[in-house]
């Protein structure tokens, strides 16, 4: 009995250091995320006081809806340019400063710089480059503007604002290639390029495989750039699906229809993310 | 010169040109805030004849700044020093229990929160705060930043603990010690490189926050730095040194900040990110 009940106090005690942390999750997340599960089944306004229930319509709508097109396609295409611009010039950011001194130190305190500052601060020094600096000093047509190229001038300032944290990461993994590894493959007459490519790209491949999933996340999921620098525009040119979301809760106060897309966004984010995480974790093991 | 001088001189010629492009941007800034509208029109971005300091005391006044930095300094410290706490109890024990199959699953839940847009959770999120009279305060604010910041602090805390010997726990329990007295005092000052590290990314990502701002606290005298700045630009886009001042004003913080930890900040992420 007393072993029972003092077995009893010590899983206890166990639980004592986890629950704050589920408390905090469970009523913030957890539970606000069924609600919503249950609002995307309703025909609600996001304000009145009456919904009904209407089964998958807002799904089978949202298949049909045209206008998600585009911010679908600008979501993937932002997610796929900043996820190769970023992590190749983080990559190379970081081979180019991957030493001791004060030069290579400095160097990745101004790289990492612009990490540290909110995406509405980089949305806004942007979008005042493109139109301030950009154009009147070298003639080139502020890429927010033009429906065309709109993405790339948000994609533009995403990599800018991230590279310098893919950066630092690869350094982390570069610093754990031992010396030797480089030595001996010089001395058997491997190049700069054939050093890279047999000796630091494997010691790197965790680095990347975080680089990655990372970056996936944080561009599917896009809100704060194009949502300052653009409000989505010019017309619907730069709308992202996490815009696509706020605009139907918000302004246009169809909180179920929204609701429903934002379920999309999730189970979209969720697939990408596993597929392209099981891609990496087997290019691991065959490395 | 020698041959093999080269090569390296071209290298750091080519980075320090990169390194300008990095810094380009806050020299703009300081430079448009600190000019008279006709003097940004007729000479650009060279550097400023007289300076117009009433500039920053214009954009101070309209932009309603020092409310909005007390308003983000409160809401960051709490936000820090809360899953600082939070974090790293929960972080501990997940660790020290992997093999049990509850605090593993708790773990994986965790995991895959990571990845939750925060519009999944928006609206019914605005109306719980809102029924429990927290939407528009600092407090409902606090909460849900803490609440998202969760599941990445204790992915990454997890992963150090794991390669804390236990050996220094096991010394204290014999010595009679407690849970809670052996984690604070043993456990706890262990985790400093990693609980340094999340505690300036957690600080950063309060700082800055937008997306969850945006909705929370809408109501003026409520309104975060990335807020104020949100509205400020769509109103006076014109002014363009009015806007550059509240924009270098608000990066001042961020970068003092930034230079003083920086240490810990880069030092810190080489340390333990590739590990979790």
């Amino acid at each position: 009995m007393a072993l029972a009940k003092h077995r009893i106090k010590r899983e206890l005690i166990k639980l004592s250091f986890l629950i704050p942390a589920v408390l905090f999750f469970v009523v913030i997340i957890v539970l606000p995320f069924v609600k919503g599960l249950s609002y995307s089944f309703t025909d609600w306004d996001g304000i009145s006081e009456s919904r009904n229930f209407i089964g998958f319509k807002n799904y089978s709508l949202l298949f049909q809806d045209h206008n998600l097109l585009k911010p679908l396609k600008n979501t993937l295409f932002f997610w796929v340019v900043t996820l190769i611009g970023t992590n190749g010039i983080g990559l190379m950011m970081a081979l180019a400063v991957n030493g001791s001194g004060r030069f290579n130190r400095a160097l990745r305190t101004v790289f990492f710089l612009p990490f540290v500052l909110s995406l509405v601060l980089v949305a806004f020094l942007w979008t005042y480059l493109y139109s301030e600096i950009l154009y009147p000093y070298f003639g080139v047509k502020s890429l927010l503007g033009n429906p065309h190229t709109v993405m790339w001038g948000i994609s533009i300032m995403a990599i800018w604002k991230d590279a310098g944290y893919c950066m630092v990461i690869y350094l982390a993994a570069l610093q754990l290639v031992p010396a030797e590894y480089y030595e001996a493959a010089k001395v058997e007459g491997a190049g700069l390029f054939r050093r890279f490519i047999s000796v630091t790209l494997p010691m790197i491949v965790p680095a990347l495989t975080a680089n990655i999933t990372l970056l996936t996340g944080w561009g599917l999921k896009v809100f704060d750039y194009p949502m300052t620098a653009t409000g989505g525009g010019p017309g619907n040119a730069s709308e992202t699906l996490a815009i696509y979301v706020y605009n139907y809760t918000f302004p246009y106060n169809q909180a179920g229809y929204g609701q429903a897309a934002a379920i999309m966004l999730l189970v979209l984010v969720f697939a990408i993310t596993a597929v392209v995480a099981g891609l990496l974790r087997r290019k691991e093991v065959e490395m | 010169m020698s041959n093999r001088k080269w090569p390296l001189m071209l290298r750091n010629v080519l980075l320090l040109a990169l390194a300008l492009l990095f810094l380009i941007p806050f020299y703009i800034s300081i430079v448009y805030s600190l000019k008279s509208r006709e003097e940004i029109t007729a000479s650009g971005i060279r550097f400023p004849s007289v300076f117009h300091w009433e500039n920053y005391s214009r954009a101070m006044e309209i932009s309603n700044f020092g409310h909005a930095l007390k308003n983000s300094s409160i809401v960051t410290l709490v936000v820090t020093v809360v899953l600082l706490i939070v974090c790293s109890m929960a972080s501990y024990i997940i660790a020290r229990n992997s093999r049990n199959r509850f605090y593993n699953s708790v773990y994986y839940v965790f995991l895959a929160a990571v990845l939750i847009p925060f519009q999944v959770i928006m609206l019914p999120l605005y109306i719980n705060l809102k029924d429990w009279g927290l939407l528009n305060t600092l407090g409902g604010l606090s909460l849900a930043l803490i609440a998202f910041q969760i599941p990445y602090n204790i992915f990454v805390m997890t992963g150090f603990i794991k390669s804390v010997p236990r050996d220094l726990e096991e010394a204290a329990y014999i010595d009679g010690a407690g849970a809670y007295r052996t984690f604070w005092s043993v456990i706890f000052p262990v985790l400093k490189p990693i609980t340094s590290t999340t505690f300036i990314l957690n600080a950063l990502a309060a700082w800055n926050d937008f997306q969850t701002s945006l909705i929370v606290v809408q109501k003026e005298a409520v309104r975060t730095l990335p807020l104020t700045q949100f509205y400020f630009i769509g109103q006076y886009s014109v002014e363009v040194n009015l806007a550059f001042a509240a924009f270098t004003l608000s990066v001042i913080p961020v970068l003092i900040f930034y230079f003083a930890a920086q240490r810990y900040i880069i030092g810190g992420m080489m340390g333990g990110a590739v590990k979790g």
